[in-house]
């Protein structure tokens, strides 16, 4: 094993962090003795060890001083000792004036992030890109600040021995869900939401009510349903940030007390103020739906309380709470659904998403016409992305998670700062034909089958846009949005 | 009732090299003590936890590199620490002298908030060589210094033996814990929109 020792104690005194005198490939080296010298230690403290060390991607999060705040396995006690590794690798580059930002130590890739007094560390082996996990960073970063402001920096400068980790007592889950939807959600990297399918009535019949408790003085006022949204509406001025809609969502949805009881909890929104808090008024209309109303007032609980009373009733009456369980039920876009012939488009009905579907034309197809098999279409106006459902032969999670994987690397690669941004991609390999096409109303992410034909393939895409328009008003949220102010 | 979160207590070893600085963590942490010296090379780290007054705790001691050639590490080390232990061997003059520059070199680096009230404690080692009879700093003269600083715990120990090693750090946990300040409620602000703050992306905070 690399030579580095054989008996735990032989470890501790060979351990980590020594030389990163000179270059960082020594700190490479270091790191690697450090992730070996953790997984000794932890044999001898904690049986659960071993299946740590096989985690194909950790998080960490810790203070400047090198104290525990936050990992994804494992007790962060436990590691308190790797996680002081962690903090004098970080500290040692920056008291050279430089700024570590990720070392490769064989399969593994260590990214740091450095957001004042917090330090936060991904350690994975999944093969996704350097931009790719700083974004995820940069999301538990917000994660954080979502719970306790940015004013959290202000208690490490009063005491630099500071430890943050109680204060996140409880919301350990909050992080787990945040982490799992680095693989599931592409917001995440797209860096926009996702609507759910809805009739264009209904959805401005959502959107009419929302407008009328934000006019009374409520800042925010947002119906989802899972992840996807419903309507939102923003009091004047006032804008709502996707990674922000991500994060709150996800708090939400991952703390379990909101959907017992009707809660007002004190939030922020990184991107709107990362220094103080607005305060939410969470209630569960169904099981699926919540409405979050946001206010800058402390006391408004029952002000609030009475918007969603109103709120509920409105939507009960005009059936919308009904509709979002049928869109729920119906799902959103199929690639089967993706009309053939778009010169027949004119007069022709089209099918709506998740309407009457026919079966499979023939035996032998699967998945869409010229073996699309999945897209993304996201609008750079919007904000907003739409993706469609994943169908045979995409019907395994781990199977969807490969393709998110790929389509997250193709947005990196797309946006490159250096040598890009780019146009279109076209790349085939042994799994997809993945296509990507950028212009300055939108992005279009497609994965096709392997043996697809090139021209059918982007002819197909050009369908797909064309498609996406037709049916914008339904998977779109157009209007009263923050976002066209 | 919730339980209470277990407390994390940064404790940083300093001392000359070879004075067992690592023998004393080893024999505390994993009752271990071989009589080969290897060289610390920057810092080894290790937790240990504790039982104290009822509560649950985590010592995260650093263990540092006595050479000079280190001392460029400090600041990356000190920052934060909770309780600085200061090691020198009863058996070697030049080692109890230079506490007082690790002391200073500590106090400058990790710029505690209340330098005068900071938590150390010092250990005199290696008192089982050759039965005491080579030892060349006495243990009043080493609580005179203690004392002129600010009468910080001083402790005799032995890492081979075992000696008052488990005590010690007692103590240093003890003390680490004392200097804790008292926690205050986490209250950020709320946003003042009336107060013009509403634009997205401000930075400033409202100050009210």
């Amino acid at each position: 094993m690399n030579g580095v020792a054989k008996s735990p104690v032989d470890v501790l005194i060979k351990c980590p962090c020594t030389g990163m005198k000179h270059e960082y490939l020594s700190v490479a080296t270091r790191l690697k003795a450090a992730l070996m010298h953790f997984s000794f230690a932890s044999d001898v403290q904690d049986d659960t060890s071993a299946s740590w060390r096989k985690r194909r991607k950790h998080f960490f999060v810790l203070s400047h001083s090198g104290k525990p705040i936050y990992s994804r396995y494992g007790d962060e006690h436990k590691l308190a000792g790797f996680s002081a590794t962690l903090q004098a690798i970080i500290s040692f580059v920056e008291n050279g004036g430089d700024r570590i930002k990720f070392v490769r130590a064989g399969r593994h890739q260590v990214v740091f992030l450095v957001k004042g007094p917090i330090y936060l560390v991904c350690i994975s082996c999944t093969e996704e890109p350097y931009e790719a996990l700083r974004g995820q960073l940069e999301l538990l970063y917000g994660q954080i600040l979502v719970i306790l402001t940015k004013s959290i920096d202000r208690c490490f400068v009063k005491n630099p021995k500071f430890d943050m980790a109680p204060l996140l007592g409880g919301t350990d889950a909050v992080f787990s869900s945040l982490i799992h939807s680095f693989s599931w959600n592409p917001a995440t990297f797209l860096h926009a939401y996702t609507c759910l399918p809805l009739a264009y009535s209904t959805r401005q019949a959502a959107g009419a009510i929302l407008q009328d408790v934000a006019d009374s003085g409520v800042l925010f006022a947002i119906l989802m349903c899972r992840h996807k949204v419903v309507s939102l509406v923003g009091a004047q001025k006032a804008s709502l940030h996707p990674d922000d809609m991500l994060l709150l969502s996800n708090f939400i949805l991952s703390t379990e007390s909101f959907r017992t009881s009707e809660a007002f909890s004190p939030i922020c929104l990184p991107h709107y103020n990362s220094m103080a808090f607005l305060y939410a008024y969470v209630h569960y209309l169904d099981v699926d739906t919540y409405l979050a109303l946001l206010s800058t007032n402390s006391e408004g609980f029952y002000h609030l309380k009475e918007c969603r009373i109103q709120i509920e009733s409105v939507l009960v009456k005009s059936n919308v709470l009904c509709e979002v369980q049928k869109s729920i039920l119906d799902g959103g876009l199929h690639v089967e659904d993706l009309p053939v012939d778009s010169s027949l488009r004119s007069g022709l009905p089209y099918p709506h998403p998740g309407q009457g579907r026919a079966a499979p034309s023939s035996m032998s197809e699967i998945g869409g016409p010229a073996g699309l098999w999945h897209f993304i279409y996201r609008s750079i106006n919007l904000d907003q992305y739409v993706s469609s459902e994943f169908s045979s032969p995409l019907n395994s999670s781990g199977l969807h998670k490969r393709l998110y994987r790929a389509y997250q690397k193709l947005y990196v690669s797309m946006h490159d700062r250096q040598i890009g941004p780019h146009k279109t991609q076209f790349r085939r390999d042994e799994n997809y034909v993945l296509l990507c096409w950028i212009t300055q109303d939108f992005e279009l992410y497609a994965a096709f089958d392997p043996l697809a034909d090139k021209a059918l393939a982007i002819k197909t895409c050009n369908r797909v846009c064309q498609w996406v328009r037709d049916l914008e008003n339904e998977i779109f949220l157009f209007g009263g949005s923050p976002f066209s102010w | 009732m919730a339980s209470r979160r277990r407390m994390l207590l940064k404790v940083i070893i300093l001392g000359d090299s070879g004075v067992g600085k690592t023998s004393l963590m080893n024999q505390y942490v994993s009752k271990k003590f071989s009589n080969q010296y290897k060289a610390t090379i920057g810092a080894d780290f290790l937790t240990k936890e504790i039982q104290f007054e009822d509560r649950l705790f985590t010592l995260q001691i650093w263990d540092t590199a006595g050479q000079e050639r280190f001392q460029s590490l400090g600041v990356a080390f000190y920052r934060g620490a909770d309780c600085c232990v200061l090691v020198y061997d009863v058996n070697v003059a030049k080692s109890f002298d230079n506490l007082n520059n690790w002391r200073e070199e500590f106090l400058i680096q990790a710029s505690p908030s209340d330098p005068e009230n900071f938590p150390f404690v010092v250990l005199g080692n290696k008192i089982d060589i050759d039965g005491g009879n080579s030892r060349v700093v006495s243990e009043k003269k080493a609580k005179a210094w203690c004392a002129s600083k600010g009468n910080i715990p001083y402790f005799e120990t032995s890492a081979k033996e075992g000696f008052n090693v488990e005590a010690a750090f007692q103590c240093i946990a003890k003390n680490a814990l004392k200097n804790e300040p008292e926690e205050e409620i986490y209250l950020p602000d709320t946003i003042d929109v009336a107060g013009g703050n509403r634009q997205q992306r401000s930075s400033t905070g409202c100050e009210c």
